[in-house]
This record gives structure tokens, sequence and C-alpha cells, in this order.
């Protein structure tokens, strides 16, 4: 009487609006129990059907019978309580969570049993979804964080470009100008690198990464020291500035986190400093300034307030809340432009900018790599993807049948496709989940992997973003990839596929199509991930074992900064002198020296010269080169050859005639036609021309770094004639070079002991060191790769496995008329190999487009990539081969006769 | 089935057990032999109804239980209206009475000449 019941609206409006709270309370209370204390309610059951089956035998009883038949007769009128326990069961959930219930449950079950499938479903969308987040994560938290200052947005790098250097540095003079301008825009601080020597007693001594700021830095950057105070204003003059800042992170690893460290005396650089704070620990973000562990004011004398020339300064700005962007770039390109006119003679050719703090850092070519990371990781994410509709289409083509009967009596598209759904949703969630975990891995293993020299390291926040990330990539890729097939299976014709008979869909020729375009656009990716990673590695090894100018074998270096008491020049000198001879007097050891820089890495000393007997250059079109200071024996040591004249010797003293040595490209640039032995160089934009003669001519070396900046020329000048407190010291030894280290070390520690060497190890290891971040690259891109060409073999191998299945009949007929295995499987090996191939293809393309994105950020690199290209696709082609031949080898077991009677 | 009983007609069980509960608490036994007698035997609830249906009303918010103990003194599920299955009760019990005196009424009609 289902009509005369009313609906449920009708009712609503019968009992009006009136709720009666403590009933509805009582009811869901009831009803949640029923859900979820399950156990208790399956007992309450059997104890009331219980009750009513001994009610009834006691009946029965009353009527005469005896016990058993009492009991008999009453087990039967009781009948099957299995068959409604389930009714009774569904009653106590909601109605619709009994059907969704019902679904899943269904859905796990099919799924269950076919686990080859689920498993392979699983971990392809778990390792594609995974990688991708891995990427997606290092995007959040390089990109979409903000810095850790308040209103980041206000912030601007301040840069003077010149034609060297977009982000070029700026004078102490310059910068005090501004800052005497700066109402008009805000505030501006600057700061400059200064690494600094720790000695005290009971520490052996060790140098900390350090930074001399303008008092008002931290104040620009609205940073407060979590302990202790910021600096004040006068702390900039002479005298006031032995007062240091700690990172907290420093804080926590050379003084245990002691919060008493305020006020404590450190001796740095040799001179007593007070700590007068410790910065809050979102300061050692890696993005900005994260590596820094000890902050000095920069305290500039009479002399320096009025120099131009030492471009020695970073500039940071905060824009005051009225200033728009635009205003704060005119104004500084505005002060820029009056510098360039004003003194032409250092400023020309240099233009000022302010550029937003966070691009700066970002840079455009951090986010290209970034972007084209993450597309490559969705590449992986593709390929596994079409796997898996691959996977499905099969799967769904073996229901079609069943697909045909239902819909045959009437089932609508929505409920043949629920349970598809309901697989996929399982799947996804499956996914999803195994994705977080590989995830989770491979942040982890990057975190580490990029940890940075002073312990600054990339942390991958597992926020919100990332898991709506995964879960969303999750859910889209599975519910798209898995109802294209199970739509394309709805459009066959119903009768078509009953008439087809028992054996199942063979896939008619649409679905062929759809199968080869999954498989050649997974070679295609594939192509792509492999290519890409392929000119990685090569680029990276290129640049790992590039010697190019120098000799690796057996060098020994490391980095020393003499401390304050070495302030004068005769005393460096003397130093030297005595760490040369020392060193040198070692048996073991062939000869030492030390130089400004190493000829392995970027020379950071840019200047500008003249040349004698020549006009000069308007301003800004001088010839440039990047310079080393070395002392006596360093071409020796590093193994750089002299080409023409001779090396600098002892005659090369402080107030002798300035010489010269430059490099082989430089000479040859410069003095095209002529001997540039004997010819003469001035250092430009000083007050008076101090000219030196070049005495020699030595090999080009390169810098093993991915970007060795814009200047070619290099000139080498003694370095007693300009002594350097910062020293790169070189250590050619005899045998075992590993072994010579602690002897090194050793024999510095007698020369000072307060003089700590850093980084002291052989320059292969120290040059490994330097590319890591490379090498992070290289790893990542190697494991998309690695993936992508796995999960790529594993589709062609299952598409012509199927294919294979397909043909049997044909095959047979084919052997039966007279066709012998070798023709059998030429026709499979080519039918296969045809999509690898036109996947290669394509894929070259996009291939290209990553080796250009590489080179861009990298122009250093050798990225010399048809050779890759082609053994790329080469590697490609055989891997497709060898998929393809496993299942065309079945083709030599098959028999005819038999193949035929299964028909 | 015996001659003299009927098929309950689909949908009337809730109401019968709504109308059964609404004057005591009983357990699932004794409603139905209430059924029973008050039909003169005429209406039967079989165990396998009659139990999905007291739950699906207990689901409903229709009626609760409680455990409690039978005459017998052995432990009982007892069912007791709520308050919405009164309202319910009296609604349904409209709109029955009010469809069968119609049907009553057709089938009674004398036929118009």
């Amino acid at each position: 009487m289902a009509f005369v019941r009313l609906r449920s609206g009708q009712r609503a409006e019968n009992e009006g609006d009136r709720v009666i709270p403590r009933d509805r309370w009582r009811w869901l209370r009831a009803t949640c129990s029923r859900i979820f204390r399950r156990k208790k309610h399956e007992a309450a059951l059997d104890a009331e059907l219980q009750f009513h089956l001994q009610q009834l035998i006691a009946e029965y009883r009353a009527e005469g019978l005896s016990e058993r038949d009492a009991q008999l007769f009453a087990q039967r009128e009781f009948g099957a309580v299995a068959a409604y326990r389930e009714e009774i069961r569904d009653s106590w959930r909601p109605p619709e969570l009994a059907d969704l219930w019902r679904t899943f449950r269904f859905a796990a079950g099919s799924l269950a049993r076919t686990p080859g499938f689920t498993l392979l479903a699983i971990v392809a969308l778990g390792f594609g979804v995974g990688g991708n987040t891995v990427m997606f994560s290092g995007f959040n938290s390089i990109v979409l964080k903000p810095l850790p200052y308040p209103n980041a947005a206000q912030l601007d790098s301040i840069d003077r470009a010149t034609p060297q250097n977009p982000k070029g540095r700026v004078s102490p003079a310059d910068f005090l100008d501004l800052q005497r301008e700066s109402q008009t825009y805000g505030q501006i601080a600057a700061y400059m690198p200064s690494d600094a020597t720790l000695s005290e007693p009971g520490h052996m001594a060790e140098v900390a990464s350090g930074l001399r700021i303008s008092p008002n830095f931290f104040a620009t950057l609205a940073v407060q020291p979590r302990l202790g105070r910021d600096f004040r204003p006068d702390e900039n003059l002479p005298g006031k500035d032995r007062l240091v800042i700690l990172s907290e992170r420093y804080w926590q690893k050379r003084f245990g986190g002691d919060p008493d460290v305020v006020g404590r005396i450190i001796r740095i650089d040799g001179e007593p400093h007070q700590i007068i704070g410790v910065l809050a620990a979102s300061f050692n973000d890696w993005r900005h300034l994260g590596w820094v562990n000890l902050f000095r004011p920069i305290a500039f004398d009479h002399q320096q307030t009025r120099d131009r020339h030492s471009t020695i300064l970073r500039l940071i700005g905060r824009r005051a809340d009225n200033v728009s962007r635009s205003a704060a770039e005119n104004f500084i390109a505005n002060f820029g432009a009056r510098l360039a006119k004003d003194f032409p003679e250092i400023n020309a050719g240099t233009a000022w900018h302010a550029v937003p703090l966070a691009e700066s850092i970002q840079g455009k070519s951090a986010r290209s790599m970034l972007g084209m990371l993450i597309a490559l990781s969705g590449f992986v994410l593709l390929i596994a993807c079409s796997n898996l509709a691959n996977l499905l289409l099969a799967r769904t083509i073996s229901r079609a049948r069943e697909f045909a009967v239902r819909s045959a009596l009437g089932a609508s598209r929505m409920q043949l496709l629920r349970p598809v759904v309901t697989e996929l949703l399982l799947l996804a969630v499956a996914g999803g989940l195994f994705a977080l975990v590989v995830a989770r891995w491979g942040a982890d293993w990057l975190s580490v992997r990029s940890t940075g020299e002073n312990g600054e390291r990339l942390v991958l926040a597992f926020d919100w973003r990332v898991f709506g990330w995964a879960a969303g990539a999750a859910l889209v890729t599975a519910i798209v990839f898995g109802l294209a097939p199970a739509l394309f299976a709805l459009r066959l014709n119903v009768n078509d596929t009953l008439k087809s008979g028992a054996r199942g869909m063979t896939g008619g020729s649409g679905h062929r199509r759809f199968r080869q375009l999954l498989i050649v656009g997974q070679f295609a990716l594939a192509m792509i991930l492999l290519a890409g990673a392929a000119i990685c590695i090569r680029g990276v090894d290129e640049l790992n074992h590039r010697r190019a100018g120098w000799d690796s074998e057996r060098l020994v270096t490391g980095t020393i900064i003499l401390p304050a008491r070495y302030s004068h020049p005769a005393k460096i000198t003397a130093f030297h002198r005595l760490i040369i001879q020392r060193l040198e007097s070692v048996p073991g050891i062939a000869s030492a020296s030390v130089s400004s820089f190493t000829p392995f890495f970027n020379w950071s000393d840019t200047r500008k010269y003249f040349i004698q007997g020549r006009d000069i250059p308007r301003p800004g079109h001088e010839p440039t080169a990047v310079v080393n200071t070395v002392s006596l024996r360093y071409f020796e040591t590093v193994g750089t050859r002299l080409l023409a004249g001779r090396l600098f010797d002892d005659a090369d003293m402080a107030g002798s005639p300035k010489t010269f040595i430059v490099s082989q490209s430089m000479a040859s640039a410069l003095f095209p036609n002529e001997n540039p032995i004997g010819h003469h160089l001035a250092q430009a934009g000083g007050t008076d021309l101090q000219w030196g003669e070049i005495v020699g001519v030595v090999a080009d070396v390169q810098s093993v770094l991915p970007d060795p900046g814009p200047v070619t020329f290099q000139l080498y000048q003694p370095m007693a004639q300009e002594p350097r407190t910062y020293n790169e010291l070189a250590v050619r030894t005899g045998e075992a070079p590993a072994a010579m280290i602690d002897t090194i070390r050793n024999v510095m520690m007698e020369l000072d002991p307060d003089l700590p060497v850093r980084q002291l190890q052989t320059a292969d290891a120290t040059i490994d060191r330097a590319n890591y971040q490379l090498a992070v690259l290289r790893d990542m891109l190697s494991a998309f790769a690695v993936l992508g060409l796995g999960l790529a073999s594993l589709g062609i191998y299952g598409v012509i496995a199927r294919i294979m299945a397909q043909r049997t009949n044909e095959f047979a007929i084919r052997m039966a008329l007279g066709a012998c295995i070798r023709d059998i499987t030429r026709i499979v090996l080519i039918s296969g190999v045809k999509l690898a191939l036109l996947g290669s293809v394509l894929g070259l393309i996009g291939a290209i487009a990553v080796g250009r994105i590489l080179v861009a950020r990298n122009p250093a690199m050798q990225l010399n990539s048809l050779p890759v290209l082609v053994a790329t696709t080469l590697l490609l082609i055989v891997i497709a081969l060898v998929a393809c031949w496993l299942p065309a080898r079945r083709a030599s077991q098959l028999s005819p006769a038999e193949a035929l009677r299964a028909e | 089935m015996d001659k003299g009983r009927k098929e309950l007609l689909q949908g009337t069980l809730d109401l019968l057990i709504l109308r059964t509960l609404s004057g005591a608490s009983l357990h699932g036994w004794d409603i139905a032999k209430r059924i029973a007698v008050v039909s003169k035997d005429r209406l039967s609830l079989k165990q396998g109804s009659l139990y999905p249906a007291l739950h699906r009303l207990e689901g409903r918010g229709w009626i609760e239980a409680e455990w409690g103990v039978s005459d017998a003194g052995r432990a009982a599920k007892f069912y007791r209206l709520t308050k919405r299955g009164r309202k319910e009760l009296n609604a349904e019990k409209e709109q029955w009475l009010s469809f069968a005196s119609a049907v009553a009424s057709v089938l009674k009609m004398k036929e118009i000449e």
C-alpha cells in the first residue's frame, strides 16, 4: 500500500516546523551508537530475537507439545534469521549511508578480486602523484610561502646594475647619500658578507659566516631579536662596533641555546665582541640570508664615508606605506641616473633598480626551473595515468558484455557507471595516501640533500596546500583517466557487443586507436624525461670533471681569513711568506700558495683597465677583467701553465713597480697582433693611474660553477703588492693528498692557533660539494626518468601482450597457411616499435625545450644535446623492442590447431 | 498460512505497530500477540517483518526502546512511542481511515442507472 503512505515532504508539512529537541537528541545519540557501536548492537539484536524464540517455544509447550517438538516447531516458524538480519542492520544506518556502504563494499570486493590490477594502479598513482606532490611542496615553500618578515611585500632589493652584473653592489658614499634622501621612499639598509673567525678558550677556532650590517638593518626587515636587543643607530662608528647578534641556529649549535648568552664577550677575529642579541628561528629561512650566523655593524671611518669606488654593499629597502611600487622604482632609478651624471668615471653605464625582494631572491630562472620540475613530475604522473587508463580500459572491456546486458535490461548510464566510479574513488584514496607517503619520503630526502654548508636547509612544509594538491591530483587523475575508458565502453552498441560472442571484446578499431594513442603519448613523455635527465647528468658530470687550465690531482685547498691583528700590509705579506715556507718544508708537500680565489670557482673581483698608449675609452666601455691576487708559487701549485713571459717572483714586492699576468684570451683579445709582454695596464677609476707591466701570459682557467659570470678576461696581480686577509690556501702534495690534510692543519695551527682553516679538503671534494644543488636536480630528473621509463615500458608490454592475445586466432590461421614464427614475431615487433618510434620523435620536441631551459639557467654547462638525444632515442627503442619481444615470443609457442580449436 | 488470517497490506505494518504501542510499552512478542488477538487472528505478524519494522521505526525516531524484564522474568526489549511517533500515528491513522472509508464508499455504491 505504498501509494497510501505519505511522502516525507507531506509528512514534514503535517509535523510543522516544531522541533522537539530532547526527542531529537535522544534519537541522534541512538543512531550514532547504532552506527559506531556495532558489536553491542549485534549482541542486543541476538538477545531480542532469542527472547522471541523462547516465547514461541514456551507457547508451543503450553499447547502440549514435547520439549523437542516445541523447539523444532518454533525454529521452523521463526524462519531463516540471517535473511532478515541484514535488513535490520540496514535500518540501523541512515538509508543513504546503507546504500553507499553496500556500493563501497561491492567495489572493494571487486578490487580485491583483482589484486594485481589494484596494486599496480595504486603504485602507479602513488608514485606519480607523490613525485608531483614533492615538486609542488618545493614550489609551495619557495615561491608561495611569504618571506619571514612582516609586510614582506614592502621590501625591495636595491641593485646597481652594471654592464657586467645586473645585481651589482654599491659604494659606502652612495649608500649614505641615498639614505639621506630616503624620506620620500622609506627605510634603506646596507649589508655586506664578512665571514668571521671565532676563537674562544676551550673551543677550536672556527670560521662562521657573517654579515656586516647597517644598524637599521633589522628594523628595515621589521625583525626583532628573540633575546637581547637590536643595534643602536650610533653603533656604526669605529670603536663602538664590537658587538654581535647571533642567528638562532648558531646560538643552538655553538652556545647550546644558553639563555644567558646575551652580554657574553666572545673573541671574533681576535677582538673581544659582546653578544647583544639572538635572532628568531624564522630568520634561518634559507631563501634570504638564512646562511648567516653572525651579524656585526658596519663601521665607516671618515675616509670610507666618502669612498665611491669600493662597491661592497648590498642594499635593502622598505617602502613607506604611502609609497607605491612605481614611485619607489622611479625614486631609485632617478638617484642612479644622478650618480651616473655626477660621477661618470665610476657610474657610466650603470642603472639603479628597486626590485621586490621576493622576486629578486627567486629570480626568473628559479621560477622557470621549478615550473619545469613540476611539469616533468607531471609527465611521470601522466605516464602513470595513461597506464591506469589502459588497465581500466581492459577491465571495462572485459565488462562490456555485463554492461550491455544490464543496459539492455534498462539500467541507466548512472547505474552502470556507479560501481566504476566507486572503484575509482577507492583507488584514488588509496593512491593518494600512498602518494603522501612517497611525497613525505621524497621531501625528507630533498631536505637532507639540499642542506647547505652552514646547516641552512630547505624545509618542505606539509601544509594544507600540499595535502590539497595531492588529494586533488589523485582524485582528478583517477576519475578522468578511469572514466574515459568507461564512457568509451558505454558508447558501444549493445547489439554488436552481445553478438560478438563469448570471447568478449577484441576491442574495435576505436579502442585500438585509443590505446595506441596512449602508448605514443607515454613514449613521448618518457623521451622528454629521459632526455632531460641525460642532458642534466652529462652537464653536471662535465662541470664536476672540468679541470680547464689547472690540475686537480693531489691538490688540497682551504680558506683562511686573517684576523684584524694582521691589518698591516707588511704583516700580512710576512705571514704569507711564512705559510708557504713552512708548508713547503714538510716532506710530502710539493708546493703551497695563497690567493684571493681558487682557480676552479668564480672570481668575484671585477675591475676595469686602461691600456697605456691607447685612447681612453668612453666610461663604461673599458676592458673588464676578473682579478685573482696570488702569492708566489701560485701557478706552480695549482698547475696553471705559463705560455709566455715570466711568473711573479721575489722582485714583485710592495714597493716595486706593479706587475700583471694576463690570461691567454685576454692577451689575444687586447693585443691581437702584438706581443702583450711589456705592455702596461692601469686600473680605471682611481684618482691617479698606477701603471703596471704585463710580465706573463698564462692559460685560461674555467670555473666549474654552472654560471661563471659574463667576464672572460682573467688577470693576476702579486699578493705582495695588494695583500689580502681573505686567502685561499692551495697545497700540492706528493702522494695521498687526503693523508696530508691533518699535517697541513697542524702546521697552520702551529703558525697561529687562532686561525682556523675552513674546508680543508682535496679540490675534487670541494668541487663535488659545490655543485650539490645541480646534483640534486640531476638526481631528481634521473628518478623521474627511471620512473617514467619503467611505467612506459610496462605500458607497452601490457598493450602488446593484449594485442597478441587478441590476435591469436589470426596468427594461428597465418601459421596454418604457412607463415613461420619469424613472420609472426616481426608483425608484433613492428606494431610496437612503430608506436615507440612515433612517441620518441614527438618527445624530441619537448626534450629540446627542456635542454633550452637548462641552458638558460646554467650557461656554463656543456649541454651538447644532439648525441644525448640520439642515444636516448635509441635506448627507448631498444626498451620498446624488449617489451614487445617478450609477448611476441609467445607466438612461437602457438600451436595453430589448438588455438583454432579453442575458438 | 491459516485460512482466516490475512496477509498484511504493504505499508500498514508501521501503522499497526504504532497503534499497538500507543497504549503501553511492549516487547516484540507482545506486539505480535496483541495484534493477533485484537484482529481476532485475522492479521498475523511474522518475525521476519516485525523486527525489521521495529528497528526501522526506531531508526526513524518514532519509537524508542529500553531493556526491561518480561512477565516471565526474562530480559526483553520494550518499545514505546515517542512524541514524533504519536504525531506520525495520528496523521497516518487519519489518512488510513479516510482512505478506507473512501474505498468502502466506492465499493458499496449503488449503480447509477
